[in-house]
């Protein structure tokens, strides 16, 4: 007559636990990986950053052709951009660990220091435009990640056809010192906010065409 | 790690470990799913129908029983629960021809399944007492190919399998695959000792088991769910036969069918309440029936929940997003919406969906009626998989709801 294979509870529990542990395993593997990538080019922005800011100081003291900082400072944000397209990407996808947020919070750190080192820069050499873009990080409200998401996309259109503007996109909700020092000196009340050149601050941006205007 | 996470990866183990229990049984026993046994001896055996208002039918079920090659079947017992068509005529009918064929009427109607088969298992003296619905239409080889199980004396019952048959609509096609998993899927409990449903439309019992629980529950909505739990609680196995094959006509319209699943649900939710303290407990019963029977109930709830959510979360942002994009006069959709980095969560989900399908298409293939390798078209199971299965977690929770407020309509 027919036995019982009840084994086969154990088995399956074996084999689904081996499944999932592998499955965990590889997706702790990719992410590490991920991880690995955009700690190698944070290194490099670090690097650029260290430059651009000696050769501000240098433009300071020496006082120098305000193009050559222009043209690092702008460089450098372009490619920071790019790269926190990329955190981005790998974050949405990042569900185990946790070491994309660190990540995203050392570029929040890049980016304000460039900020910051971009305040005197900006005011002597008056050769390009600042827009310091200030948003909230891991809003859960749909309101919100919908403005925010229109907001990048208005910066971006903006910045697209103007080669003259800084563009630093910074999660203001990240517990740093130094750009809460800075979010207060500007007097930011709410998120997400647009900082024009240091003296203008933005709460709505309903087109493209309010951003132009506040250009130099 | 998020909540969100955590959910998902406890709703893919459970997933996991269920399809991978189907998985294994199946491999194992392999050859031996079609396997029948011969009967040591002729075990007498009545048959009872409980008829309601079948008059189109009923005739069609007897004569069905009558073909029978089972020698050893002696009675077919007919109870009209106060039918108010013409059952009563055809049943009698029958009678006047055939001496096996026995007409018997309730005294007032029962109002359920249960207390017309318990009525008519009144008139039953024979060794095995099996159940058929008044339009079910079984093989005529179905009942021979089942009562060799019960040469194994703790074999308690014995289900057949259930396919459908009549008008062919995207309904009834899917429930034509449904039905074909659900016997392939009850096979393989078979040899876990966890089937967890005889079935209405052809079951029979040994009528010592059958006593020994005193009959069906008139209180529960699916007595055939109450009774099959109530023989594992009792100890007594019970199997499925494949090549006993029975078909019957399932609903054709969306409402009939809602109220059919809505009664089987209320009905399984009946038997989990009356059962509950065997849960966790030693036995098939309690120790995986029930969690398997409370963890499908989870699987289906959460999984429309975590559905629901995400889904509405992601319409309702899209719609600000263009809302928002229009009014700023800015691209709706950009390149950037385009960047395909998958998480590992959805590798585990497509992992699961594969295999489901696999399991579907062998279960599909292993049940083929004609000549065709599964004998579905590819429309018809990509219908059942994405639209019919997903008409399945609302029913819970509408059951549920039933359920809670006392529910008990047949």
């Amino acid at each position: 007559m027919l036995k019982s294979k009840k084994h086969v509870f154990w088995e399956a529990l074996l084999i689904t636990v081996v499944i999932f542990l592998a499955g965990l395993f590889l997706g702790m593997l990719i992410e590490a990986n991920n991880s690995t990538k955009i700690s190698d080019l944070y290194t490099q922005s670090e690097i650029s950053l260290t430059d651009a800011s000696a050769a501000a100081r240098l433009t300071e003291e020496l006082e120098l052709d305000c193009e050559a900082i222009r043209k690092a400072n702008i460089d450098l944000a372009d490619r920071v951009y790019e790269e926190a397209k990329l955190l981005e990407l790998y974050e949405d996808s990042g569900k185990l660990t946790n070491s994309m947020e660190l990540l995203h919070k050392k570029y929040d750190l890049l980016r304000t220091l460039l900020w910051s080192s971009n305040q005197k820069s900006l005011e002597r050499c008056e050769n390009y435009n600042l827009l310091v873009y200030l948003y909230q990080y891991g809003s859960e409200e749909t309101e919100v990640k919908a403005t925010q998401n229109v907001w990048s996309k208005i910066l971006l259109e903006v910045r697209k056809e103007n080669e003259n503007i800084l563009l630093l996109p910074i999660a203001a909700n990240q517990n740093l010192t130094s750009l809460d020092l800075l979010v207060e000196e500007h007097q930011i009340q709410r998120l997400p906010a647009l900082v024009i050149n240091n003296n203008q601050v933005l709460y709505n941006i309903e087109n493209p065409e309010v951003v132009r205007n506040f250009l130099g | 790690m998020e909540f969100l996470t955590i959910l998902y990866l406890t709703y893919t183990f459970i997933s996991f470990y269920f399809l991978m229990i189907y998985v294994l049984t199946y491999t194992q026993n392999k050859s031996q799913l079609n396997e029948t046994f011969k009967t040591d001896k002729t075990r007498s055996l009545s048959i009872i129908i409980p008829c309601f208002n079948a008059e189109k039918n009923i005739g069609k079920t007897i004569q069905a029983h009558l073909d029978s090659d089972y020698e050893g079947l002696k009675k077919i017992i007919v109870v009209d629960d106060c039918s108010t068509d013409n059952s009563a005529e055809v049943i009698k009918e029958y009678t006047k021809k055939y001496k096996q064929v026995m007409y018997v009427k309730t005294p007032k109607n029962t109002g359920n399944a249960a207390g017309s088969k318990n009525y008519g298992s009144k008139f039953v003296k024979t060794k095995l007492i099996g159940f058929s619905d008044d339009d079910s239409i079984p093989n005529k080889n179905a009942t021979s190919k089942m009562v060799g199980f019960f040469n194994d004396e703790n074999v308690g019952a014995v289900t057949s399998r259930v396919l459908v048959t009549g008008k062919q609509n995207f309904l009834t096609k899917s429930q034509a695959i449904e039905y074909k998993i659900i016997a392939f899927t009850r096979k393989l409990l078979g040899f876990l000792e966890s089937i967890y449903v005889t079935n209405g439309p052809l079951s029979i019992y040994r009528k010592k088991a059958f006593d020994e629980v005193g009959g069906f529950d008139p209180e529960n909505m699916t007595e055939d769910i109450e009774i099959t739990w109530h023989f594992v609680s009792k100890g007594w196995k019970v199997h499925m036969a494949i090549p006993a094959i029975v078909k019957t006509y399932p609903p054709t319209k969306i409402k009939a069918w809602f109220h059919q699943r809505i009664r089987w649900n209320v009905g399984g939710l009946q038997t989990v309440a009356k059962y509950r303290k065997q849960f966790l407990n030693t036995g098939m019963l309690g120790l995986f029936i029930m969690p398997f029977f409370m963890f499908s109930w989870f699987l289906g709830i959460t999984g429309l929940f975590f559905l629901a959510y995400r889904f509405t979360n992601y319409i309702i942002m899209k719609y600000l997003v263009a809302k928002y994009s229009v009014a700023a006069n800015v691209a709706l959709v950009t390149m950037d919406n385009f960047t395909l980095n998958p998480s590992i969560l959805f590798f585990f989900g497509m992992l699961l969906f594969a295999l489901g399908l696999i399991y579907t298409i062998t279960a599909l293939a292993y049940s083929k009626e004609s000549g065709r390798l599964i004998g579905h078209k590819a429309r018809d199971i990509f219908i059942y998989s994405v639209f019919y299965l997903l008409m399945y977690p609302p029913l819970l929770i509408v059951s549920f709801y039933k359920y809670m407020r006392g529910y008990n309509t047949w």
